[in-house]
């Protein structure tokens, strides 16, 4: 009997504890009981309202003061977090303190809805940003300055002061400099470079040193080597809210739902309002479950997919003509005899390399096609042959359509399908959804960047995509990667030294109309040429960190057993190599008769990012004199450091997003510094600045105080600090984010303060900066973001050989590997040929390794990394979940737990990223058993278009076509 | 409408809940940071068909039968998943090179609040599993306010909020045992039982709460039932597509979901089944109640009217302030 509601009864009366022991006996035994009372039909039969049996105020509201007072604060300010999410990345967050200490965040969401049609932007962030204040305080956090009092890696730390550590430092900088030349001295620019302040510090510093900066993009895949090589740049993304514009989205090879979180409600919206969305993926993944269709497809084998898709659309006569003859290189000749691109110079004694030609059908005629307008005056030539007259005599020529239309003639659905296996009815199902679609496009990944073949699975993504039409337009077209960058940040070249070396050099070259019309994007094609075919490799400014890692780290004793894995090599790997360092199509540093010998681990994590990074441990770690990481926690790569300097946090330093921000939310950050620096912890510029300040200190004191660069200019250790200082000094790091603000032309002239008082801005133009520039479209208030309508609509046209999307490619090596139009080749067998695929993706609870190790989210996980396995395979194993397994290949093992799941497709294992090497059996990670062959069409060189840039047409490794068994432990 | 008695409702769109957690991080840094509350996941995000939090928690019992109150069993600390702690200081400052792993300390666990994430049902390629965000429903008719023999259970007027006083609580727990859905946890440092408080604070501020207005996927519609302009009333009771979770338990929950449609699925031949839906509508039955084969139907009808769905528009929520008025006042 329940007593009435009047007398709130704080004792129990004997009758209730008899009868809660009772209860708690059969709760024991797992039997429900049934009170004997029938509790509300009394009740609820002398009151109208369904409520009122429940209602009564408690007498004292002390607890529930408790919780108010709890949701309390003494101060808010704005900011975000400054990690590499990319995609996810720009959220604002109100950011809480009370009594001295950060308590919690949560998202402000005030970004403006762009226009009524559209859903707007709000919330963002995700779990990993809304416990960044714990994450701040955890116990994994490092907050005094760190030096290893054992060996490296042993696990012997002792804490020193700041004055110490700089001091041992720098005298080991100055003398490796001294000895070994300034290319000895190595930093790894980590995925943090994003957050400003980092980014500043780290090129200010080490451009001074005339370091080895590597340049670690394309190594660690995501480096869209197919949008590099056929759109000619690879940054082009369309909006969030332009999604809402498609009628068909393929998530085709990514997971949005774990790496773009607050993205990913724009799919959903757009599934309610009539989008389909079709998920190709080898598992069912987070993102999957969320599609129209889910296609299951092999491992690696999306290019056979694409390549039948390009097949029926081709043979059925589905493509538009228009779109193709007048962005595509289709149209262009190629010579019958040796498969190049017809040129000028073959035609002409004194013609040019650079120019070449179309058939005009109605005239009859070779025609040249513009490089400066896309526009279609012609009616070229798709298909046909032709006999052309040169001063050489006569060459056949045929357009790349031809070649194109033979290439794929057998490639039937039905031959594809053995190879993918997704059916061929399902496959013509996709074809013409795909054709029939008025806007279809995908989400960008970086997902294929990391198979061995992902650039031509991406070249016959966007050949399927253009065939079928979609380019260009409010919801159409096929993207890959996504930046929009605040230009201020092109101002760091005029503080480099290096612009200063070089500056008579390339002023003297091109002259300062060249680098006007660069900027603004006048002449576009020719001045890419011109500044790709010179200023990156020639420059040195950056080392390809793949080349560093297998040349001086010994990961090619791995990655030269390339064509064990990979039957379509005409020569061995070495000889690849080899020839590539000849012709110095890479850069390469320390040049390769010196050792490196200090390492800087800077915003990154290389032991825990690197494919067979244990190799490092054994061949690089040696060489070097000095390790020092800047973290602030203890990661893979700091346990094996010498020094472990602390870096504060996101909310302890203002700065500005640098890098990744990006079309996708176009709205540029700032996060303001809400508490003093944590323990001993100091930001990047700081940490910088007082280097600097003890190399010149400790420079006096050793006598050594010049030094020369790699191309024998005399610098002075004593001038660097000052130098650095000029901009901001080590305490006004703020400086450096105003300048960059105040500096960009493309944050509609936001001044510093409204910016930190908003925390946020609205891109309003690509701006200046390179990397920006593949979006090739406006950006306008109240409309959505759609890339590439500066080729669709304005004509302009592409940053490529051809000046069009480019998909043949005559360099000898392509030519020579028959890759010289997008094509199928099967996954190798990387590690041996062993059943089993380990695949891969961004987890979910992790930017990388940052929150890999904390306990919050690891509670929300198993506390250990796992693999994930089929039913299937797991049966046939006799595993039970949770059963620990060791998964090994040719190259290595390592143990894991696994998960069985029914998403997961029989044949493949998925581990996500991030996970520590400690996090594993012994320190040996997943990365053990990654070969990561190299793949020499990276490496390419002395080519119109395809030469390295930062970030972009560099050697990279690949880890999603390992092959390994497993056994039970 | 009455003149009080209001009741805050929620409902979230299982169509949009990507399993991301963010609202269970935002619950846990919010309120559940104190000693004794490390294990406590107020809200937590359940993969179905799955063992979910407490594991099994589904076959527990508690709720309503006939009108009688069911007490069921006593979940455990362990059944919910326990707060493991990691050995940092072993693997990194002990000089153990590579010979410690850091882990849980202490046995391996085999359960945790979030274990079978994403392990499905069914056979690949049709496998099946969607996200369920759980917590407190603030039931109509809740089994533990009825439970409780202490009176420590109440249900506020003004907005349905149910709480347990915590000055009153004497650590019975049989809320615990009579709640079906097994959402309140206990907190051995104070003995008294905790759950999820609706964010009442924020409430009384017209904040809304922080698992609603922290959640990236937009999959939380909020606000109070009875009010026929809010977006929770409409779903509920004009288009009836948001249903409770489990009827069957009978305490009236006020939190209701929108059902879930996967991909299609495929024939053996790896063709496209068009018309099998892959989540069994006998599985959704079990969780929602014979009514959800209506809803699928009404949001797939709806959805034929591109442009013209005053549904699919409440569904989208183009301006996210919508889906929670009049509680988007900003939380500052």
């Amino acid at each position: 009997m329940i007593e009435s509601t009047d007398n709130p009864a704080t004792d129990l009366s004997d009758f209730d504890k008899d009868r809660r022991n009772f209860c708690i006996s059969c709760a024991k035994y797992s039997l429900g009981i049934a009170v004997a009372t029938s509790f509300p039909l009394k009740l609820l039969a002398e009151t109208t309202s369904p409520f009122a049996p429940y209602k009564y105020t408690p007498l004292k509201s002390s607890f529930e003061n408790d919780y108010r007072n709890k949701w309390s604060w003494d101060d808010v300010t704005l900011g975000t977090h400054n990690l590499n999410c990319w995609f996810q990345q720009n959220c604002l967050f109100y950011v809480y303190k009370k009594d001295g200490k950060i308590t919690r965040e949560e998202q402000v969401g005030n970004y403006p809805q762009t226009n009524e049609k559209v859903p707007d932007f709000n919330p963002r962030g995700c779990q990993k940003g809304c416990s960044y204040s714990d994450f701040m305080y955890s116990e994994a956090r490092i907050t005094h300055p760190l030096k290893r009092s054992g060996e490296r890696g042993e696990g012997k730390w002792e804490k020193i002061s700041w004055d110490e550590a700089l001091t041992g430092i720098a005298d080991k900088m100055i003398k490796a400099i001294d000895e070994n030349g300034t290319k000895s001295v190595v930093v790894d620019p980590g995925g943090n470079i994003v957050n400003y302040l980092s980014f500043y510090s780290l090129f200010r510093f080490f451009d001074f040193l005339d370091s080895t900066i590597l340049d670690i993009n394309c190594e660690l895949g995501d480096d869209q080597q197919g949008a590099a090589v056929t759109y000619g740049e690879i940054s082009n993304d369309r909006s969030g809210d332009d999604y809402f514009y498609s009628d068909l989205i393929f998530i085709w090879g990514g997971n949005p739902a774990y790496t773009q979180i607050p993205n990913f409600h724009f799919l959903t919206e757009a599934r309610y309002n009539g989008t389909k969305i079709v998920a190709i993926s080898p598992d069912l993944n987070a993102s999957a479950i969320k599609a129209d269709y889910y296609i299951p497809v092999k491992p690696g084998t999306d290019s056979a997919l694409a390549n039948s898709m390009a097949h029926l659309i081709i043979s059925e006569k589905l493509y538009n003509e228009h779109l193709l003859k007048e962005q595509t290189d289709l149209t262009f000749l190629v010579r019958t005899d040796n498969n190049k691109l017809l040129k000028q110079s073959d035609v002409r004694k004194d013609g040019s390399e650079l120019v070449l030609y179309r058939w005009d059908k109605k005239e009859k005629k070779l025609e040249i096609p513009s490089q400066s307008s896309l526009k279609l005056d012609t009616d070229p030539a798709l298909e046909g042959e032709f006999n052309i007259k040169t001063y050489q005599g006569i060459v056949t020529v045929k357009p790349v359509f031809e070649f194109l239309k033979e290439q794929l003639k057998e490639f039937t659905p039905e031959k594809a399908s053995k190879i993918c296996g997704v059916a061929p009815d399902t496959i013509r199902k996709l074809t013409t959804m795909l054709v029939s679609s008025k806007a279809a496009t995908n989400t960008c990944t970086s997902n294929f960047s990391k198979f061995y073949h992902g650039d031509i699975i991406m070249r016959s993504q966007i050949l399927a995509f253009i065939l079928a039409g979609h380019l260009g337009k409010k919801g159409d077209g096929f993207v890959t990667c996504s930046f929009l960058v605040a230009d201020g940040g092109n101002k760091i070249l005029n503080e480099f030294e290096l612009t200063k070396d070089l500056r008579y050099k390339y002023l003297f070259k091109y002259g300062t109309p060249f680098w006007l019309n660069f900027f603004e994007r006048k002449d576009w094609n020719q001045a890419t040429y011109k500044y790709v075919l010179d200023t990156f490799v020639d420059s040195r400014f950056m080392a390809n960190s793949t080349l560093f890692w297998n040349l001086h780290g010994g990961i090619s004793d791995i990655s030269e057993r390339t064509n064990e894995w990979d039957p379509h090599l005409k020569r061995d790997i070495k000889e690849y190599i080899n020839e590539m360092k000849a012709k110095e199509w890479q850069v390469i540093d320390p040049p390769l008769n010196t050792d490196p010998k200090v390492y800087f681990s800077w915003a990154g994590n290389a032991l825990r990012r690197v494919r067979g990074s244990q190799k490092l441990l054994t061949t690089l770690w040696p060489k070097f004199d000095l390790v020092v990481a800047l973290e602030m926690r203890m990661s893979s790569t700091a346990t094996h450091a010498d020094y472990i300097l602390p870096v504060s946090g996101a909310y302890e330093k203002t700065t500005v997003m640098a890098a990744n921000t990006n079309t996708l939310s176009p709205f540029f950050h700032t996060t303001q510094k809400a508490v003093e620096n944590i323990g001993e912890s100091k930001d990047e510029w700081e940490i910088a600045c007082l280097l600097a300040k003890k190399i010149k200190e400790r420079a006096k004191h050793l006598k050594i105080v010049n030094f020369k660069t790699a191309r024998n200019n005399t610098r002075k250790f004593t001038e660097m600090y000052n130098k650095l200082t000029s901009s901001a000094g080590e305490k006004e790091s703020e400086l450096i984010s105003k300048k960059m603000t105040e500096d960009s032309s493309n944050l509609g002239g936001i001044s510093w303060d409204k910016l930190k008082e908003k925390g946020y801005t609205r891109f309003t133009e690509l701006g200046k900066n390179p990397a920006s520039f593949g979006n090739a479209c406006d950006i306008k208030k109240g409309e959505t973001i759609s890339p590439h309508t500066w080729h669709t609509e304005k004509k302009e046209v592409w940053t490529t050989l051809t000046g069009r999307i480019q998909f043949y490619i005559d360099h000898d090596w392509y030519l020579e590997l028959n890759e010289q139009l997008p094509i199928h080749k099967n996954p190798p067998t990387a590690g041996g040929d062993y059943p089993f695929t380990l695949t891969g993706g961004h987890a979910r609870w992790s930017i990388h390794s940052i929150m890999r190790t904390d306990p919050g989210l690891l509670r929300l996980q198993r506390g250990e990394p796992f693999v994930l396995i089929s039913v299937k395979d797991a049966e046939k194993h006799l595993l039970n979940d949770d059963d620990e397994i060791k998964i090994f290949n040719d190259v290595d093992y390592f143990f894991s737990r696994v998960k069985i799941s029914a998403t997961v497709q029989p044949g493949q294992l998925i581990m996500y990223h991030g996970w520590e090497s400690y996090q594993f059996k012994g320190g040996k990670s997943a990365r053990n058993v990654m070969a990561s062959p190299l793949n020499p069409i990276e490496m390419v060189g002395d080519y119109p278009y395809l030469k390295p840039v930062m970030a972009v047409r560099q050697p990279g490794q690949s880890d999603r076509d390992t092959r390994v068994e497993i056994e039970k432990v | 409408m009455e003149k009080e008695n209001k009741q805050i409702a929620q409902v979230i769109d299982l169509n949009k809940c990507i399993g991301c957690q963010t609202c269970t991080v935002s619950c846990k840094q919010l309120w559940t940071d104190d000693k004794g509350m490390e294990h406590m996941w107020w809200n937590i995000v359940n993969s179905m068909p799955g063992k979910g939090t407490p594991k099994d928690w589904e076959k527990m019992g508690g709720g309503w039968k006939d009108g009688n109150l069911i007490y069921g069993k006593l979940p455990s600390k362990q059944d919910f998943g326990e707060a493991w702690e990691f050995n940092f200081n072993e693997v990194h400052y002990e000089g153990n090179k590579n010979k410690a792993q850091l882990k849980p300390i202490g046995n391996r666990p085999n359960w945790g609040p979030n274990w079978d994430e994403e392990q499905g049902a069914g056979e690949f390629p049709n496998g099946y599993y969607f996200n369920l965000p759980r917590m407190c429903n603030h039931c109509t008719k809740p089994a533990c306010l009825a439970a409780c023999p202490t009176k420590a259970i109440y249900k506020r007027d003004n907005d349905g909020v149910v709480l347990i006083d915590d000055t009153l609580c004497k650590g019975t727990k049989m809320c615990q045992m009579a709640c079906p859905y097994k959402r309140i946890y206990f907190n051995d440092e104070r003995n008294i039982a905790q759950k999820c408080i609706a964010c009442f604070p924020r409430l009384e501020k017209s904040v809304a709460p922080a698992c609603v207005r922290q959640c990236p996927g937009r999959a939380r519609h909020f606000g109070y039932l009875q009010d026929e302009n809010s977006q929770v009333h409409q779903l509920v009771y004009k288009w009836k597509v948001a249903l409770p979770l489990h009827p069957d338990f009978n305490t009236e929950p006020n939190v209701f979901y929108i059902p879930p449609t996967l991909p299609k699925t495929l024939n053996e031949d790896g063709t496209i089944n068009e018309n099998n839906p892959r989540i069994p509508l006998s599985y959704l039955k079990s969780l929602f109640g014979e009514d959800v084969e209506k809803a699928l139907i009404t949001i797939e009808e709806e959805k034929t009217k591109i442009g013209n769905s005053e549904l699919i528009d409440l569904l989208i929520s183009r301006k996210w302030h919508d889906m929670f008025k009049p509680f988007h006042q900003d939380p500052i």
